[in-house]
């Protein structure tokens, strides 16, 4: 069946869509002679499901408040059992459950995944950044001042090159981030580049990863990729067949 | 003739879930957020999966290809139940129904993945996972939903009002119940309605919502033997629109 290409490729037309959704005022007389004349004043979409909604526009939508959509928060995926967890990016959700449904859907469905890790955003500590031949630890002031905690686990991620994205390296026990950092360039001394590193609560990471049958069958997705539809030769044949 | 038996069977589940990832992915670029977008139409396009197995295996035993199967039917010979072909409404309503009837598949996919059957046992293990996603994902937003606000509350309410005599069609009897349980292929439909009260119960129990009296309900029966609402044939004629242009198109 060709379903499964047909609504991805549906979704893509639908958002197109919808940014070329006009709205049809029978004052605009351009539009309106355009489009026979509509009588009332309703949402017009090249896509017929919103057109036959019969939306009508609102007059002077309220501006919206800044920041007031759902909290973030960050996803990490493994791509195979015994890989370290890698960020993949953020979702927006009401708490981190439902940041993992979504973070699912989001990034597990077209690509290999054996589990995730899911951490609100305000949880992550985020270091400096320093060059691409460089690491962040080696430019680090030497005495850091830091409240003095509790002792708890921090997780650590590093990010080796600008544009990749940041890897889990280690769980440290420290009394704070900033001393969670310390402990790891410590106890890791790891050699440059380290371009970035963020810092999580062990206690602030949802894991996903005991539920082995729930990502079973990810490996088997390539049909939801583009790449997995050979079409090349149908269409150089098409255009053979054309020319003849 | 217990592969008549078998072939009933499969083509009820398999059109349950051809119909659902047909309607659930109308909600594709309308969903309450763009997450709940990506999550929702995906799960249709396992529920489409889903249906090609079956109707795959189903090809095996000497039924006509998928796609004619899936695109040249007409309402009167789906296997649906009712539940699945009703319009996606609003989405408190199709929240519930993904709620309702993924509760119902988990538990099948659990019992046919134990069954005397080794072909049906290893499509039902292999894809469950994915069912059980199916029902996280709706027992997370109806716990979440279900005691948010006034608004959610009363709406997820009155959905399920509305939607439990259809969702108990899921459970219609067969004509060869008796045959499918003797034989060891699954465990029946009372058995797995009863479960599935259990299941969808719990999770009710943790909202604000109430689970009507089951026994006051008069169960919509009829889509197993091809009874369907006004609502499928209009689907059918647009999911096969493309198809029928030209049925020997290779796609």
């Amino acid at each position: 069946m060709s379903l499964p290409l047909g609504l991805e490729v549906g979704t893509l037309l639908l958002k197109w869509h919808l940014q070329n959704t006009k709205i049809i005022k029978p004052s605009d007389s351009r539009l309106a002679t355009q489009n026979s004349g509509p009588t009332s004043m309703s949402i017009e979409s090249l896509d017929p499901r919103v057109t036959r909604l019969q939306i009508e526009p609102e007059p002077n939508p309220l501006p919206k408040p800044a920041l007031d959509q759902l909290i973030t928060f960050e996803v990490f995926h493994q791509k195979k059992e015994g890989l370290p967890f890698t960020y993949v990016g953020p979702v927006h959700a009401a708490d981190e459950e439902i940041a993992f449904l979504f973070a699912k859907e989001q990034y597990s469905r077209r690509a290999m995944c054996s589990g995730m890790w899911i951490a609100s955003t305000e949880h992550v500590f985020v270091s400096g950044y320093a060059d691409d031949s460089t690491s962040v630890y080696d430019t680090m002031p030497s005495v850091y001042v830091t409240p003095e905690g509790p002792e708890q686990s921090y997780e650590i991620f590093h990010l080796k090159k600008r544009g990749k994205a940041h890897q889990h390296v280690c769980t440290v026990t420290a009394r704070s981030s900033e001393h969670a950092l310390e402990v790891a360039r410590q106890t890791l001394n790891p050699a440059p580049p380290v371009v970035s590193v963020w810092i999580i609560p062990s206690i602030h990471v949802l894991r996903q990863e005991e539920d082995r049958d729930m990502w079973a069958t990810t490996p088997e997705k390539k049909y939801r990729e583009a790449i997995a539809y050979r079409v090349q030769d149908k269409i150089d044949r098409f255009k053979a067949e054309q020319k003849a | 003739m217990l592969e008549n038996a078998i072939k009933d069977l499969l083509y009820k589940i398999a059109d349950d879930q051809l119909i659902l990832g047909h309607r659930n992915s109308e909600w594709t670029g309308f969903g309450p957020m763009l997450e709940e977008d990506i999550a929702f139409s995906s799960m249709a396009q396992d529920k489409l999966g889903h249906s090609l197995a079956f109707y795959t295996l189903l090809h095996q035993m000497g039924e006509g290809d998928p796609d004619t199967v899936a695109f040249m039917r007409n309402a009167d010979q789906f296997h649906n139940s009712q539940l699945v072909e009703l319009p996606i409404g609003e989405y408190d309503f199709s929240l519930i129904r993904h709620f309702l009837y993924d509760n119902a598949e988990i538990l099948r996919f659990e019992s046919l993945s134990q069954s005397t059957n080794e072909e049906i046992a290893k499509i039902a293990t292999k894809l469950k996972g994915e069912v059980r996603y199916h029902v996280l994902h709706a027992n997370t937003l109806v716990k979440q939903l279900g005691s948010a606000t006034q608004e959610s509350i009363s709406r997820l309410q009155q959905s399920l009002e509305y939607a439990l005599p259809f969702a108990l069609g899921i459970f219609e009897p067969s004509k060869h119940e008796q045959e499918l349980i003797d034989a060891g292929i699954y465990s029946g439909e009372a058995a797995l309605q009863n479960q599935w009260l259990e299941r969808i119960s719990a999770v009710l129990e943790k909202t604000h919502l109430k689970l009507p009296e089951i026994a006051n309900l008069q169960p919509v029966y009829g889509g197993r033997y091809g009874q369907h609402t006004e609502h499928l044939q209009p689907l059918l004629d647009e999911m096969a629109e493309v198809f029928k242009i030209d049925p020997t198109a290779e796609w």
